[in-house]
């Protein structure tokens, strides 16, 4: 019944959120990028499969292990084949991938839900955190995109849980990151799958001479987490652990949840005392932005049916984080399918902010997908393109953009995979083959036009954290400022490492300013736009680099 | 001048043809009956369609605009990036902030229409990023300008972007090199004879941008402004027309860049449309080059002689290099090297191609033995450092401008400066020997052995420096 009443409710929704979304993508000025599907003439041939357990989950990890810049893929494949592809695309050029066989032992590779690139021994080569239903484990990373399994040598014990989300932060002074396991469903405990997730795990470096995970915390209670993220959320300089939870399966108490995290003390989760609100959805995914560039980052939860579009309320300060949602105002709720005759409620999974046209505003992908052929929910759900508008309002063009494609999409990754400037896109798919579309420019009748200016930064620090996680990036040109953060973590299952890209519209110049993981201010950097800047802690002066 | 009344002969019979609408009334008070289409100018314009957009671009550069063209911006600053104002501007001209002109004329007509200004058309350079009102009310947020004159412009944007390929094809390389061999590289980029520091080059692409001198970090010569930071007459174009006049090229104020239709909110939209920016690119990039004049008088003449070699002994052409040599004149608009928010190729309908050496003008520059133009600009497109503890008149300005720090200066192409006193940044010196005196930084050892020369010596330079001409 209450699920009968949640969707008439959601339909109620969508009718108004219709006739209040007023610009469509046809009426729209701006720039609609053209998303080309290449995936198999990029080479990419990859599947997500499995039953029960492999309904979620179905990640990719995007980074660069051979020392080229350009960003390589891992893709998660379940009961099927976890694959390595290395990037041989040309700067400006069609997007190319070679398959390459990763050297571990074939068992390591089996069952995996999710990936996320993260440099944990600082030693220059990105490292992997496999997220798998069983034993997790960690790939490092070597010279050429070999790897090997580390996790013997970094004291991590993957458990036997079935694990979900992953998120890392360096906490402070620590030379090592700290990672957190999300765990869903405990299918050995009395009543599974019903009221039986699994608890999480906070697993903090234990020694500052070489990475130590052999004391893991439990954050419990768990409610079934699907993704998670560190996030400051109220510019203390401090991230918390913010956890999207699946209420699909959990009981009793069961919510959205975030833990306080304080360096050397156990976490505790904030609660209604602290400002949180309680909110139940089947959370899959998180991502951060700050829209508006205030200090304060949005959130985009995705669900089924509406997404979330949650910001800092009125009534929350430090230490007490109240939010409310703004989805609907600002024309992102996503809830139903915006093509095809499907009005169920949509089913979001991988959400992730980013300037898909250069036009300086954030815009939002969300990848879609019935869960397993489930009859409530819509069984054609296109992904999403959320373009943000001048207004602060978001416009859906996913049909015009050309993503609307009949797959059921799971994780995902964006990124400028040829190096054009131009945010491309993969998306691993359930139970059908692996999307990648390349950004060929915004829409003009047949063809592409150049969008608008563009900045991609990397930031190196020297010893512990080298690719700066955790650090705010402040780009400003004129009156306009954009805020990224580099975070390892979110989304659904799949993370990437690399060139943070900023759009810049029509300003040709910025200044960057970083605010380091150590909350040290650097100088204000001088760059012009459309080039790929190397920011070194220290230095006077920005580098370029040319692909 | 209205624009109607301009329209040259195949224009308006191309009008007719069309059957275009808005034929303005005899006593209309719009300064513009009818935008240039750019889609009536494509590919390499034969010398008629030529004429007749430069023909369209001076009526447009000389216009009187009106509220009923859409001069005026109540709701929008003068930045480059669109930029609302906080609240609407009381008066809508100003000669601080802006609006402070009718016409691109205005402050471009001594001695001929496109050349430059004298003391009364200054204008202020502000960023108009912050508040408007408070930025320009206080001089210390403003540098005041003295107009540039436009002659010879269309082969000085030619001559930047010629240099620009060339050191951009130098760094190319030498990332090739560096990531084939995995050796660090050093590379010296000299373009046109001109030395603008040194790159270096690691093997995995990074480039080390700290040995750059007198150029920015992209490698692009921004050859326009004082300060050489405009990096084309079309980008230039835009930012003055929504500067001085109030009116916004929907190519960077529009709809697709800034939601609006109608930004600086004035009631109009479509004030200035691509074709239109492209008409006055057309006109200003045809205009005829500034001449060194051989005097009829006998004793002027024979002082010029010794002039010019004062004034290379005196080392100015060091920097003011008396002649670049330029491959081609077919000049390209949309440019190569322009920005989001100036019309770049690709964008809208396929680009025209002016040639200029369909212009009179054209036949008599001179050519080197390699079937180069010489272009005669006494320039070298670069930046240079032009003021020091003592000779610090030139770096006089408050503000550094576009990551261009305040004594920092492009050389001043001296073609034409006998046409375009005063002189200075702020035209605030009223003679060429005031001028020369006031030359520190990297110019200090020329004005040095100036102001050390016999007074014969110095008569012998400003007397070549007078035969420097615009000709009207």
């Amino acid at each position: 019944m209450r699920r009968l009443l949640l969707l008439a409710s959601l339909a109620m929704c969508s009718s108004i959120a219709a006739s209040a979304q007023e610009v469509t993508a046809d009426d729209l000025a701006m720039d609609i990028p053209v998303m080309q599907e290449v995936a198999a003439s990029a080479g990419i041939d990859h599947q997500y499969l499995g039953p029960w357990e492999f309904f979620v989950g179905g990640g990719a990890a995007s980074f660069d292990c051979n020392g080229d810049r350009f960003p390589d893929l891992i893709l998660a494949g379940g009961t099927s084949e976890t694959q390595l592809y290395v990037n041989r695309s040309e700067a400006g050029g069609a997007l190319k991938f070679e398959s390459r066989a990763i050297d571990v032992n074939p068992s390591d590779l089996e069952n995996v839900t999710g990936l996320y690139p993260i440099d944990i021994d600082n030693d220059g080569f990105r490292d992997v955190v496999v997220l798998k239903v069983g034993r997790n484990l960690v790939l490092k990373g070597g010279p050429d995109c070999s790897f090997t399994n580390a996790s013997r040598e970094f004291a991590f014990d993957g458990g036997r849980a079935w694990s979900t989300a992953f998120a890392a932060t360096f906490e402070d002074a620590q030379i090592f990151p700290t990672l957190a396991i999300g765990n869903y469903v405990d299918r050995s405990a009395p009543g599974s799958p019903w009221g039986t997730c699994h608890d999480n795990q906070l697993m903090r470096p234990q020694n500052s001479e070489k990475p130590d995970y052999g004391a893991p915390e439990a954050l419990s209670p768990g409610y079934c987490a699907l993704s998670m993220l560190f996030t400051d959320w109220d510019h203390s300089g401090h991230p918390d652990l913010r956890v999207s939870n699946d209420r699909q399966y959990y009981r009793d108490g069961g919510e959205e949840q975030m833990w306080r995290i304080d360096a050397g003390k156990a976490p505790r989760l904030y609660r209604r005392s602290d400002g949180w609100r309680r909110m139940t959805i089947w959370g899959m995914g998180i991502a951060e932005g700050d829209i508006d560039a205030d200090g304060f980052p949005e959130y985009a939860l995705t669900s089924m049916g509406d997404t979330k579009l949650q910001t800092l309320d009125l009534e929350a300060d430090e230490g007490r984080p109240v939010y409310r949602d703004i989805a609907f105002e600002r024309g992102a709720t996503a809830h139903r399918p915006y093509t095809g005759d499907d009005l169920k409620p949509s089913t979001g999974w991988h959400s992730e902010f980013a300037d898909f046209n250069n036009d300086g505003r954030l815009d939002l992908f969300i990848a879609k997908g019935n869960v397993e052929r489930m009859p409530e929910f819509a069984a054609y759900d296109p992904d999403n393109l959320l373009l943000g508008q001048f207004d602060g309002s978001f416009v859906e063009v996913g049909h015009r953009a050309g993503i609307d494609l009949d797959r059921r999409g799971r994780g995902a990754v964006v990124t400028d995979f040829n190096m054009d400037g131009m945010l491309d896109l993969l998306v691993v798919n359930r139970g059908g083959p692996a999307s990648l579309f390349r950004n060929l420019g915004g829409r003009a009748g047949d063809r592409a036009r150049p969008m608008g200016n563009w900045l991609e930064i990397e930031l190196q620090q020297k010893g512990a954290n080298r690719n700066a996680v955790g650090a705010t990036i402040l780009v400003k040109s004129g009156n306009e400022t954009r805020v990224r953060k580099v975070q390892v973590g979110g989304g659904h299952a799949s993370g990437h490492s690399g060139f943070i890209h900023v759009g810049t519209g029509v300003a040709e110049r910025a200044n960057i300013r970083i605010q380091w993981p150590d909350g040290e201010w650097s100088p204000s950097y001088r760059v012009f736009a459309n080039n790929f800047v190397v920011i070194r802690k220290g230095d006077d002066a920005a580098q370029y680099w040319y692909p | 001048m209205r624009y109607d009344r301009f329209l040259p002969l195949s224009l308006a019979l191309a009008l007719a043809i069309t059957g275009a609408a808005g034929a303005a009334d005899p006593w209309s008070e719009k300064a513009v009956s009818q935008h240039i289409d750019q889609r009536d100018y494509t590919g390499t314009l034969d010398a008629a369609r030529l004429k007749a957009l430069i023909d369209a671009g001076e009526a447009l550069f000389v216009a009187k605009y009106t509220t009923g063209d859409g001069a005026g911006r109540p709701m929008a600053t003068q930045a480059i990036i669109p930029t609302k104002r906080k609240r609407p501007v009381e008066q809508a001209f100003q000669r601080m902030q802006g609006m402070d002109a009718n016409a691109c004329s205005s402050c471009h007509n001594d001695p001929v229409i496109g050349a430059a200004a004298d003391f009364s058309a200054n204008v202020f350079v502000s960023e108009g990023f912050g508040n408007a009102d408070f930025d320009s009310a206080d001089p210390q947020f403003s540098n005041e300008r003295n107009p540039n004159h436009l002659m010879g412009a269309g082969l000085v944007e030619l001559l930047a972007r010629e240099m620009s390929a060339d050191l951009q094809r130098q760094r190319n390389e030498a990332i090739r090199r560096a990531k084939s061999s995995g050796a660090q590289q050093t590379v010296r980029l000299v373009a046109k004879g001109v030395d603008f520091g040194v790159l270096t080059i690691h093997p995995d692409g990074i480039v080390d941008l700290t040995g750059l001198d007198g150029i920015d970090t992209d490698l692009v010569i921004r050859p326009f402004s004082q300060k050489g930071v405009m990096t084309s007459l079309r980008q230039f174009t835009i930012n003055a027309l929504n500067d001085h006049l109030g009116m916004q090229a929907d190519e960077r104020f529009g709809a697709r860049w800034t939601g609006e239709a109608d930004f600086d909110e004035d009631g109009l939209d479509r004030e200035i449309t691509a074709g239109d920016v492209s008409a006055l690119v057309a006109w200003q990039a045809s205009r005829p080059p500034p001449v060194t004049r051989t005097p009829e008088n006998d004793e002027w003449r024979a002082l010029a002689g010794e002039g010019r070699a004062r004034f290379d002994e005196f080392g100015c052409a060091e920097c003011h290099r008396p002649a670049l040599p330029l491959e081609s004149l077919a000049f390209s608009d949309p440019g190569p090297l322009d920005a989001a928010g100036t019309l770049r190729l690709g964008e809208g309908e396929e680009g025209a191609v002016y040639d200029l050496a369909l212009l009179d003008w054209a036949k008599t520059l001179p050519k080197d033995d390699q079937g180069r133009v010489l272009v005669p600009l006494f320039g070298d497109l670069k930046r240079h450092k032009i003021a020091d503890r003592q000779i610090a008149t030139l770096g006089n300005e408050l503000l550094a401008q576009r990551f261009v720090e305040r004594d920092i200066f492009m050389t001043s192409e001296l073609w034409g400066i006998a046409s375009t006193a005063p002189y200075g940044h702020r035209g605030d010196l009223t003679t060429l020997a005031e001028v020369i005196l006031a030359h520190g930084g990297d110019a200090r050892k020329s004005r040095d052995r100036y102001a050390n020369a016999g007074e014969d010596d110095r008569r012998a330079l400003i007397a070549f420096l007078k035969t420097m001409e615009i000709p009207e």
